[in-house]
């Protein structure tokens, strides 16, 4: 695969140099340069439209990366192939705001869906498997209701789970407690605080500044048209950041 | 509660199964119906053309065997349907019998001519093709004159190649109709479906893994249409041929046949066409025009 390269540091997952973010040809980020390691928690942060769902989205192959150099888990954006891009978000577990799942069937099969989209075949390996990813989540018992049926924590909770499914290297959620109330929303972030702790990098976009002091963690911030990287937490400075 | 909701939600995708099979039954019921049309306006085209009068009147000299070689010579002809000896007492007795006066003893003789009767294959049954027989027959000695209608032979094939063109012209509508119908219906079907396909492609499905259930939707949607449809014209016809037992004389069930499988293919090939086209194009395109197209 011409898309994938070897060169990334072992520990790498997320390596962004000199890149551009454009949606529909407007420029939305530039110069942006971004290294993420394995293991790592990391917040986006900025206003509406300041480009942080335009960044997740060329992460994860949506946005085509038009300028600069990007990898993730060790396919190079620059110039992965269309049929390249199943697999690598097989390697990355996306989180949504709006949960996307498959509406017209039950917890279990959302996630059975998964694992036969992304080439499980042995079904008592996929039961077992999806038995592992709805006890990390907290959803034991829930896998034969209809996503209807969920309140919207729960809902989140499958996402994830669902993101979990292939074991992937990092997950990209792109606000995922916009939709939630405080403190289901506490909850879905303690449960991503806890998967970070397994070796997983998560990469949160959010602009919920109120979750921060409680999990204190590195910060991209969208604004401008650039993102900073704080190498640092962001505490008490969070609260004098725009809110929209 | 939830129990109820269920089954609700299972009701609507069940429901918006059903529609998309009964609109792709109606309009290949539609297309079959025009298949039926064309089928019976083709053997009644033909039926008139293979029953246009050609009468050869023979010499009174004539001898039977000059006769018999003659008919053995117009039968062996590839364009010929049959022939029929008709005798000088034949003719008078059927004028007899039609005209209801004993002529021959009012005048003492008998004055019809001997005549062989032709019929021709559709595909001969025209102006020119008749005149150039007619020339070849009258150089034969045995042969006193030939007798058509050439006018009437003009008019019909006229009025049948104006029909033929009417009914061809229709058929395309209809079967250009057919397929904007079907594709749209399924087009409609897919679009419902655009933000799943949009949730697969993010959770790594292939393109071909997305496409694969939809097409075989698509295939089935078409076949139990078609066999639908198929079963629709079937009852059609035995009803139109209890009402009009004529149409039983121009029933061919090779062509019903073939025109049953054409739509069986007509269906898939359309749903299937439609389905792959349709979820290719939200396989394509960029999610923030899903909202908008």
């Amino acid at each position: 695969m011409d898309s994938i390269t070897q060169q990334m540091p072992e520990n790498t997952i997320i390596e962004i140099s000199n890149a551009s973010v454009y949606q529909n040809e407007i420029l939305i980020l530039s110069n942006v340069n971004v290294q993420i390691d394995k293991g790592e928690f990391v917040y986006l942060i900025g206003k509406t439209g300041t480009g942080k769902s335009s960044l997740l989205k060329m992460l994860y192959a949506d946005l085509p990366l038009v300028d600069g150099q990007a990898r993730v888990a060790d396919y190079d954006l620059s110039t992965i192939r269309n049929k390249d891009i199943p697999f690598l978000r097989r390697k990355i577990g996306i989180v949504f705001q709006d949960f996307q799942l498959l509406i017209d069937r039950s917890v279990d099969d959302n996630l059975l869906f998964v694992m036969r989209a992304t080439g499980w075949k042995d079904k008592e390996k996929m039961q077992q498997r999806l038995q592992e990813v709805l006890d990390k989540v907290g959803l034991v018992g829930k896998g034969i209701k209809m996503p209807h049926q969920l309140s919207g924590g729960e809902q989140q909770r499958v996402v994830i789970a669902r993101a979990l499914i292939n074991d992937p290297d990092i997950i990209l959620a792109d606000e995922p407690t916009g939709n939630l109330d405080p403190e289901t929303s506490e909850g879905i972030m303690q449960l991503l605080f806890d998967i970070s702790k397994t070796g997983r990098a998560i990469l949160v976009a959010t602009h919920d500044y109120s979750l921060f002091e409680k999990y204190p963690s590195r910060t991209l911030k969208c604004e401008d048209g650039s993102v900073t990287d704080t190498q640092q937490p962001i505490l008490k400075e969070t609260t004098a950041l725009p809110i929209d | 509660m939830a129990g109820r909701e269920d089954k609700y939600a299972k009701r609507r995708l069940k429901t918006s199964y059903l529609s998309t099979i009964v609109g792709v039954t109606l309009v290949l019921y539609m297309l079959g119906l025009l298949g039926l049309i064309v089928l019976h306006a083709k053997k009644l085209s033909d039926y008139v053309k293979e029953n246009i009068g050609f009468t050869v009147f023979l010499n009174d000299d004539v001898k039977d065997v000059d006769v018999i070689q003659l008919q053995k010579s117009l039968d062996a002809r590839q364009y010929v349907k049959s022939t029929e000896y008709i005798t000088k007492e034949k003719a008078a007795a059927t004028y007899i019998k039609e005209s209801g006066e004993d002529f021959v003893t009012f005048l003492g003789y008998n004055p019809l001519p001997s005549s062989l009767e032709v019929r021709f294959g559709a595909d001969f049954a025209n102006s020119d093709s008749l005149k150039i027989l007619e020339t070849e027959l009258l150089k034969n000695k045995s042969v006193k004159e030939v007798s058509y209608q050439k006018s009437l032979v003009s008019a019909v094939n006229e009025n049948l190649r104006k029909i033929s063109l009417i009914i061809l012209g229709f058929s395309c509508l209809l079967l250009i109709i057919a397929i904007a119908l079907i594709n749209n219906t399924i087009r409609l079907s897919v679009y419902s479906k655009r933000f799943l396909i949009r949730t697969m492609q993010l959770i790594g499905a292939t393109e071909n893994f997305i496409r694969r259930p939809f097409i075989l939707k698509g295939f089935v949607q078409g076949i139990i249409g078609a066999m639908v449809a198929i079963i629709l014209l079937v009852f059609t016809l035995y009803f139109a041929q209890k009402e009009v037992p004529e149409l039983r004389e121009l029933q061919d069930a090779a062509l019903f046949i073939k025109l049953f499988v054409f739509v069986t293919l007509m269906g898939v090939i359309i749903s299937w066409a439609s389905t792959y086209l349709a979820v290719r194009k939200y396989l394509r395109i960029k999610t923030d025009y899903l909202y908008y197209h």
